[in-house]
Order: C-alpha cells, then structure tokens, then sequence
C-alpha cells in the first residue's frame, strides 16, 4: 500500500512537501493516524478547519475521516479560507 | 421634497453633541451650494443599527426619493465609518450607501485602507453628500475644516496618477496623516461599474458608486489630519491587545492571509468543482492560478490603518521597462476568479496585468468581470457579432482584447459604451432581450466572486437574499466548505444557534446559517471590522459579537447584550429591506441567474447538482420565517414598527 501526501507551504516545516504512507490504511482516520507517526504533531496541526482534504483531486467537504483510501491514491491538504 | 428640505427636516431632529464618547458628527454637504451642515446621529438610531453600514441606511432611509433615479443630485451619497473604526485593531472599514445606479436597488459598499479610518480623525464619522456642483469639486477635510475645492487639475486623471498630484499638492503623506475617497475617468464617464477608489486597490465597489459620485460632480474627498487619541468612556487598548493576540493566533491568519491572501481560496473552489468559468458555463480550471503560482510575483504584503494582519498581497511582474501595470496591489479572490477562469484566462501574469489595470481605472473587478464573461458568452453564442462590437472579436483567454476594453469602457469608446451599462445593457438596447438569460446577475448586480453555487446551496441562498444583489461578502456560510467544522454537529449546532446540515449540497437548515451570518456581518460592517476577520468568515475563532460588545462598552460606554448586538445586525437588514422594498424588490426578486435552476454543474465530483426551485422556494420561505420577514421579503408589521420608531419615522 502506498498513499501520497501532499503538503503546503505552512505545514511543509512539519512535513516536507510530500509523505509517502506505506502501511495499510483503509480510510482518511487512519492516514491521519499514520501520519502523524511520521511526523509526530501532525495530527493535532490538521485537526484545524482551516486545512481541507482532498483525495485524487476530489475535494471532500464531509464525512471525511471515513472516506474510503485505496492503493497509490494522492492525498493534498487544501487550506481553505474565504475571499473578497 | 427636494433633498435640501429633507436633509433641513432630518438635521432639526438630530442632536447638535455627540451622544457618546468618540462620536464624531455627520457632515452633510451640498456641493451645488458649497454648504455644509453638521449634527450627530441620535443615541437611538446607534441603538438600534450602530453607526457605519446601519447609520448609513438611517440616512438613506430618511433622505431617499424613490420617485427620482439613483444618478439624480437630491440621491446622496453617505459615506459612514463604524463605531470601532480606526480605534480597535483590523477595524478600519467603512461602507458607501446611496441608490445603485448599475442594479436599480439599494447600494452599499464597504471599504477599508486608511480612508474610514482618517475621516473619523477629523472628527466626521458620516458624510451626507448631495447636489450636483457646478464644476468638478474636491470636498478637502483639513483637521475638520471643510472646503470645496476646484479639481479642475484632477480631471481626466486615474487612480495611479491621482494619488501622486494629490501627494505633490496638498501636503500630506498618504498613510501617516492622509487619506483620499476619489474617482477616476470611469465614474466621471458614469460607468456603471465603476467603483470610488480609497487607496491604491481599495474600493467602494459594488453597484456604481463611482457613477454615482461622479453625477454630483465630485472628484475626490481629501482628508488630513495626524492620528489622534479619542476620547473614550473606559480605557480600551488593553483589551486591543487580546483583540491583536486573538486575530494572529488565529490558523487562517497566520497561516494564510498574512502569507499570500485570499488567492489562497481559488485552489478550493476548483477542485470542488465551483470555480465560476466561461460566464458559469464551465465549474473547472486550471491549477496554473493556484495561489503558490503567484509567489514569484509577491514581494510583499500589506495592510490597512492599524491591522496587524496585512493580508494585501503587493504584486511585480518583474518585467524591466514597460508602463506602470507591471507593478502593483493585489489581486484579491474576486479578482483572480473573475479576469481569471470567468475570461477564460490561465495566465498569472495576465491576470495581475488586468489586476494593476483595473485598480488604476477605478473598475470593481467583481461587476467589470461581470459584464465582459457575459459579452463574451454572447458572442460565442452569436446573441452579438462584430456589428455589435465595432469589429473587435471576443474570444475567451483573449486578454489582449480584455485589457484594449477595459480602457474603452473607462471612456465609454465604442463597444466600451455598451460593457459600460453592465447588468443593463438589455434595458438599454444594447443586447437582445434573449441575452438576459445568460446574465449571472441577482437584483440587477453581476456575482461578486466567482464561485458557482450549484453545490453549496446555504452559498446560494445566501446570494439570492443579499441586499445589494448578488454578492457573497454579505451573508455567505463560508465555513460550509470545511469539512472540520461539517463534522461537528454539536460545534456546527453551536456556532448557528441551532442544527445545520453536514452536507454542503443539501437544502436542509441552511437557511439558519445564512441569517446568523447576515447578522453577524452587519455587526461588524457598522462598528468597521473588517469581513475577513470577523469570525464565521474565515474561522469560528476571529474576533465576534462578543469582542465588539466589550469594546463598545470600553470605547462608547454603550451596553449592549449580545441578543441586542446581533439583533442590530438584524436590524440593518431590516431597514435595508424596507429601502429595497421602496425601489420595488419583491420576493420573486430574492432568485437566482437561470443557469443554476436549469443547468447541471457540468463538472468536478458534483457533477449534475443544481438548485432545484421547488426546494429553493421552500428554503427561501423558511428564511423568511426565521427573519421575521414576510413572504414578500419585509420586515413583519411588529417590527417594521419598531424599526420606524427607532428611524424617526413613525
């Protein structure tokens, strides 16, 4: 299994741009699990409405932590925020 | 009644001394008589719809002739600064009233920079301006003292080179002791989107209030004065700091707006599937205008009187040589999204070149963008040919073409005259009636940003009911796109005062959302915070009602529980809405563009969401209800009384 995350510029410090998770995981809960065995904090860092998740370029907007995950999928944190 | 009868009648009921410390008094100056007058707005009035935005609506409620059009000289233009105004940090706004021009409906718009700010340090928190003056005229503010000023010199100028022959002649320094309110060749032309700049991208935009300025033939108010300590009724700065402490621990500050702005919102929206493209005929577009992309060109970023934030992105182009649009102030969102995808423009470069271009011309990016998707939707779809456009081809990505218009349009040059009527270029013959149908427009008023709303439908009502029209930054539930807070429902219950759908493309509850976000902004739009950092915008955790409670006490002494503070917000809506109502906005007017009702989202991971006008109406009925409406969109009878008792009208 290996799912790609991609991060930005702010969590990037914590991260580096990118964090290859190899072991299995079946949704995004558990990636955020790994992760943040990877980079110890970052759990707490993305438990922030400001980051969203989006899975192969779909952007989820609820019921995230029990998205479905499947082998090579690209993860990116999106900072969402709102404009004028 | 002329307006002169109407303004002696309104000065005779209101207080000659401020009612609080800090208030400053309200000018009304009438510049075919270079006359002015001053009185203070009546304890009651800041009681019931504060000062800024909600004080404004006073005046304009109390002044306006409905049987007149909006560019008549007895229509005034009020300019109105918020109670905390200059003296709480991020609080440096102000909002622009009078009848819009462009949409036919109320007109209301809220800027920041130094303007707001400095005219409240020369003692006036609003301006009643009415009148046509005789030759071009600058209203010069001086430590208090008001003159009418020749500006014969200024006219024909633009932004850029307004603000240097001010800077050269009057003595001041822009950002240390001076402000300025001005417009440019589009609004003394009378075009419709035509904005009053207040500092080099600052803008009183939406809905044509440099139009409107310039038909009283007034080029710039001018303010100087040094920045002084008010007199408050408890000493306010300490809670200042908790206020500063709580915006920069806040993640969207520190992690975003402070580091590249709202561009960041474009990412977003795209890959949801809402980025407003081709004039909404399209809902994708290209990663190439994520905001990391414009990094190279931002060597800085800047901010307005006394915010710690800076969330303005400066821009360079790095291009050696070259004329002055290859530096500049911005882009916002709006900006981005509308000379962006809507044109069907890729290019981060082209995009801050019509950027640097419009915050020269005085354009609000929001409507201008507006009008050339939907000339160009036209065009491809043969409404217009080049008979209509004298020989110039509109084709999408063109920003060639877009950049030659937008100089036409300032001047209203050929096919420029008719981009120049915006929303109206149908009632004014310019297009076929069929064209209506492809106008992304609400209550006469192009979409402010560029999100398409077929999914996110507390974002659609939110647009169908705003006031000024189709405009976001009065209401919108921004935080229904972050799935944190979506799956959260007791935090999400909390936050809206009652349960919320989780789904962003339901139509479930989403009316509570929108009404406690309209409240909630009126709030702050009338004691000056900024949108962006009043919490429910761009974080459950920016400074809210209780923040403005406390520095009201501190700064007015005026108390006030939260349930009155945020039914102040309500009430300026409710008086809004009685003006709306007085210039014929019914319900059938809180709708939106047929594109959403009758075409599927063409793309992204909602393709095929709609609005659906069964559950629409149903949802609309039920935001009545909730806002003590009645179903044609008017305060019910209890409250309309009241609102009339506290407006003086009773």
């Amino acid at each position: 299994m290996s799912v790609t995350v991609n991060f930005p510029a702010s969590l990037q410090p914590l991260t580096g741009h990118t964090l290859v998770v190899t072991e299995a995981v079946v949704n995004v809960a558990q990636l955020v699990n790994a992760l943040d065995r990877l980079a110890p904090g970052l759990a707490d860092r993305l438990d922030d409405p400001l980051y969203n998740i989006a899975v192969n370029d779909e952007l989820l907007l609820h019921n995230v932590d029990k998205h479905p995950l499947s082998d090579g999928d690209v993860i990116e944190v999106v900072p969402t925020i709102a404009g004028g | 009644m002329a307006i002169r009868d109407r303004v002696a009648r309104l000065i005779d009921e209101m207080p000659r001394g401020p009612q609080f410390p800090s208030q400053g008094a309200t000018l009304f100056a009438d510049l075919e008589r270079r006359e002015t007058r001053v009185a203070y707005t009546p304890r009651s009035v800041t009681r019931a719809v504060l000062a800024g935005r909600g004080a404004n609506m006073y005046y304009l409620y109390r002044l306006l002739d409905e049987t007149l059009s909006p560019l008549s000289p007895d229509i005034p233009l009020i300019f109105g600064s918020g109670l905390l105004t200059g003296l709480v940090p991020s609080a440096a706004r102000g909002n622009c009233t009078s009848w819009s021009p462009e949409s036919g409906v109320l007109l209301d718009s809220n800027a920041g920079d130094y303007f707001p700010s400095f005219l409240r340090m020369n003692g006036f928190d609003h301006l009643v301006l009415y009148g046509k003056a005789a030759a071009w005229t600058l209203l010069m503010i001086r430590e208090g003292v008001v003159t009418f000023e020749e500006a014969a010199p200024y006219v024909g100028m633009d932004n850029l080179d307004m603000r240097d022959a001010i800077a050269r002649d009057m003595g001041g320094t822009w950002r240390r002791n001076m402000a300025m309110a001005n417009i440019t060749r589009a609004g003394e032309n009378l075009v419709l989107t035509s904005g009053i700049m207040a500092g080099p991208k600052a803008i009183y935009a939406r809905g044509g209030p440099g139009a409107k300025m310039g038909s009283l033939g007034l080029k710039a108010i001018v303010t100087i004065a040094p920045t002084r300590e008010f007199p408050t009724a408890q000493p306010y700065k300490p809670y200042n700091r908790h206020i500063a402490q709580k915006l920069l621990a806040t993640s969207v500050v520190k992690n975003a707006l402070s580091t590249k702005g709202t561009p960041f919102l474009y990412k977003p929206s795209r890959l949801l599937g809402a980025m407003g493209t081709k004039n909404n005929q399209e809902t994708t577009w290209t990663e190439g205008l994520d905001a990391e992309h414009f990094d190279e060109f931002r060597p800085g970023m800047e901010g307005c009187f006394r915010c710690p934030v800076n969330c303005r992105p400066l821009n360079d182009l790095h291009v050696e040589g070259g004329d002055k649009y290859n530096k500049g102030d911005g882009p916002e969102y709006v900006t981005l999204g509308k000379f962006g995808p809507n044109l069907g423009i890729d290019s981060v470069a082209s995009v801050i070149r019509l950027n640097n271009i419009c915050n020269d011309l005085g354009f609000d990016t929001a409507s201008t963008g507006s009008a050339l998707g939907w000339a160009l939707e036209l065009y491809q779809r043969g409404l217009i040919t080049t008979a209509h456009t004298g020989g110039i081809e509109l084709k999408w990505g063109d920003a060639g073409t877009i950049e030659k218009l937008l100089f036409m349009m300032a001047t209203r040059e050929g096919f420029g005259d008719v981009l120049a009527d915006s929303t109206r270029a149908v009632e004014k013959g310019h297009y076929p009636a069929e064209a209506i149908k492809y106008r992304i427009a609400v209550k006469g008023l192009g979409q402010s940003d560029p999100h398409d709303a077929r999914i996110l439908k507390a974002f659609a009502l939110g647009l169908a009911v705003a006031t000024r029209g189709m405009d976001h930054l009065r209401n919108r539930a921004t935080l229904e796109i972050n799935a944190k807070i979506n799956d959260n429902p007791e935090f999400k219950t909390s936050l809206y005062g009652g349960p919320v759908s989780a789904e962003p493309n339901s139509y479930v509850d989403k009316e509570r959302a929108v009404r406690k976000c309209e409240d909630i902004y009126a709030v702050g739009d009338s004691v000056g915070m900024c949108r962006f950092t009043t919490k429910l915008f761009n974080s459950p955790s920016l400074p809210g009602l209780e923040e403005f409670q406390q520095q009201l006490a501190n700064v007015t002494g005026l108390q006030f529980s939260l349930d009155e503070l945020e039914r102040c917000g309500r009430n300026v809506m409710g008086v809004e809405r009685m003006i709306n109502h007085r210039l014929g906005v019914r319900r059938s007017d809180d709708t939106l563009p047929d594109r959403w009702f009758d075409e599927p989202n063409p793309g992204g991971p909602y393709k095929g969401e709609f609005i659906d006008r069964g559950e629409f109406e149903r949802m609309l009925s039920r935001f009545y209800e909730l806002s003590q409406l009645t179903q044609e969109g008017v305060p019910q009878e209890a409250w309309r009384k009241e609102l009339a008792a506290a407006l003086g009208t009773k």
